[in-house]
């Protein structure tokens, strides 16, 4: 009689909403921020998707910033964006842990920018996006302003000279800071070639910023 | 020139630092050295320091909220109907689980007859081993279970078995009948019993299903080995079926006690049709099975195979070579390869 006494003293508690439920234990956001990259991802391969906002907070930024600046089409950034995010849910047991988190992100990235690039009339576009989304700085004069639009403007031009490979080479190195073993890892190759591709990036965006002839030419030419 | 080609190269580098501190210093005093060199370095300092003024771009706060949707849909409020208990109805609805639950306890206890006597009925047509079987039920009683017990005749049953059926709980029974009998019980829909001799294809295609379902049936495996080897190494028994799934097993078993069990059983199987297909998986499991003690056992059963009088094939003779001479080959392997050729009459 106890027994069911407690039994029906339990039954009055409250009843938990199945629709707010994931498919495994739900866990505080607060949580997920003291988790590293490796220990976020083994909760999504054990199928359990609440560590799907973290790891976005933490690289979407960097992920929207590579694919807008390789492809300069901010539609198709946030294409790549979302798609990198779904695809590293959907095959997140593909990810065994010997890279870094980032640098499986920026590959999945890498691939959508070369495979949307390679389909016919996907090329970059001559837009002016960046100065569209950028909040002017209103503690600086109107000229600097307007110098550093343009300034803005010639580096997005200059970088849409550069090969695809040497690209997101020169992205991925100057603006994420990657190493070149990271970047080759990225993008299939050698170091040698990534280093290559470097050497070359900037030699090229070093005559359409500078405007300046090869350094490297005329030393040779004096000697 | 040659250096300021070498050096030119490595100004990249050394704007990202990812030269080493030899090389660096190398870089730094040729560029201090050569003008031309130096107005390169100032290019390409100019050009990468330029490159930081494209700036950092906000992702649209949209965004997030696109993906996070299409990692967890919404579920659309109108189709969710809230649930609320009726307090009115609790007390009777307790009452009645309680009521259901001691009346089907009383039920099921009752049910279950008495495990003395046994009824074997054979079917009017013949039935096929299924997952979804539909048999006609012969009444068996279990002294262990409330389970009905059905018992079957091997001749009454088609000895094909279809759509692999998930079978468990495989046991076997040697009958006391005069002629020889055997039993396999195990659960499919029910527990199930099918009676026949050994040679009686049904029972066959039975056994040879247990010995290659071993993915399904690990526990059972080494049971079922040690059955075939009692039932059908009698010289009466030998069937071919039975050795090409011992052959198989010892192909694909993960278990090397497993694998070890087949090639025991291989060897003591009398000749029968599938000589061939023992003497191939014995002489694969010597080439490849990862297990030396599985390799002892496969070169020693080869060398049964050679003593008994077959004749000697090319492909055992080769393989026994091999192994004879394999440097990196366990020694006892090794050894056990050279006697088995040494038996071997000119």
């Amino acid at each position: 009689m106890k027994a069911l006494r407690r039994l029906l003293r339990n039954s009055k508690q409250p009843v938990r909403n199945l629709s707010t439920m994931s498919a495994s234990k739900q866990r505080e956001p607060r949580e997920m921020k003291s988790l590293s990259d490796h220990e976020l991802m083994r909760i999504v391969q054990a199928g359990d998707f609440s560590p799907a906002a973290e790891i976005y907070d933490r690289y979407s930024a960097r992920i929207y910033n590579f694919t807008y600046r390789f492809l300069r089409n901010s539609e198709a950034a946030e294409d790549a964006t979302q798609e990198v995010f779904v695809k590293m849910l959907k095959h997140a047991n593909q990810f065994n842990g010997e890279a870094k988190l980032s640098t499986w992100l920026f590959s999945i990235a890498a691939n959508w920018c070369r495979d949307y690039l390679r389909k016919g009339d996907n090329k970059p576009k001559d837009s002016d996006d960046v100065l569209v989304q950028l909040p002017a700085d209103q503690s600086e004069s109107p000229h600097h302003r307007l110098e550093q639009r343009e300034n803005q403007l010639r580096i997005q031009k200059a970088l849409q000279i550069l090969t695809p490979d040497q690209r997101e080479a020169i992205l991925l190195s100057r603006y994420q800071g990657l190493s070149y073993a990271e970047i080759a890892q990225i993008s299939g190759c050698s170091e040698g070639a990534v280093k290559t591709r470097v050497f070359r990036a900037m030699e090229t965006l070093k005559k359409a910023l500078t405007g300046e002839a090869s350094g490297g030419e005329r030393c040779l030419t004096a000697l | 020139m040659s250096d300021c080609i070498v050096m030119r190269e490595q100004m990249p580098l050394l704007l990202t630092e990812s030269l080493d501190p030899v090389r660096r210093e190398t870089t730094h005093q040729h560029i201090e050295q050569c003008a031309a060199c130096g107005e390169e370095w100032a290019g390409y300092r100019e050009t990468w320091s330029f490159l930081e003024q494209l700036p950092e771009l906000e992702v649209p706060p949209r965004m997030k909220q696109q993906f996070l949707n299409r990692v967890n849909p919404p579920v659309e409020a109108a189709n969710v109907v809230p649930f609320h208990r009726r307090p009115a109805l609790r007390w009777l609805a307790q009452a009645a689980a309680v009521v259901v639950i001691a009346g089907g306890s009383y039920f099921v206890g009752h049910r279950t007859p008495s495990p003395t006597t046994t009824v074997v009925d054979k079917p009017a047509t013949p039935a096929l081993v299924t997952s979804a079987m539909p048999l006609r039920p012969n009444y068996q009683p279990a002294a262990f279970s409330i389970a009905e017990s059905r018992v079957l005749d091997a001749n009454s049953i088609s000895p094909v078995i279809e759509g692999r059926p998930d079978i468990q709980n495989i046991s076997f029974t040697q009958l006391n009948a005069p002629d020889d009998q055997i039993g396999v019980s195990f659960d499919i829909t029910s527990h199930m019993t099918v009676t026949g001799r050994p040679t009686d294809k049904t029972m066959v295609r039975l056994m040879r299903y247990v010995l290659e379902n071993e993915d399904r049936m690990a526990p059972t495996q080494t049971r079922a080995i040690d059955w075939v080897r009692s039932t059908y190494s009698q010289p009466g028994n030998a069937d071919p079926e039975i050795t090409r799934a011992l052959a198989n097993v010892l192909r694909n078993d993960s278990h090397e006690g497993v694998r070890i069990k087949a090639v025991e059983t291989l060897t003591n199987l009398p000749a029968g049709g599938a000589t061939n297909d023992s003497r191939d998986a014995l002489i694969q499991a010597l080439k490849t099975d990862p297990n030396p003690a599985v390799r002892l056992k496969a070169v020693e059963a080869l060398s049964n195979l050679l003593k008994k009088g077959g004749q000697a094939d090319p492909a055992t003779l080769d393989t026994l070579r091999a192994k004879a001479a394999q440097d990196d080959e366990n020694m006892y392997v090794r050894v056990k390869a050279a006697e088995a050729l040494s038996s071997v009459k000119p």
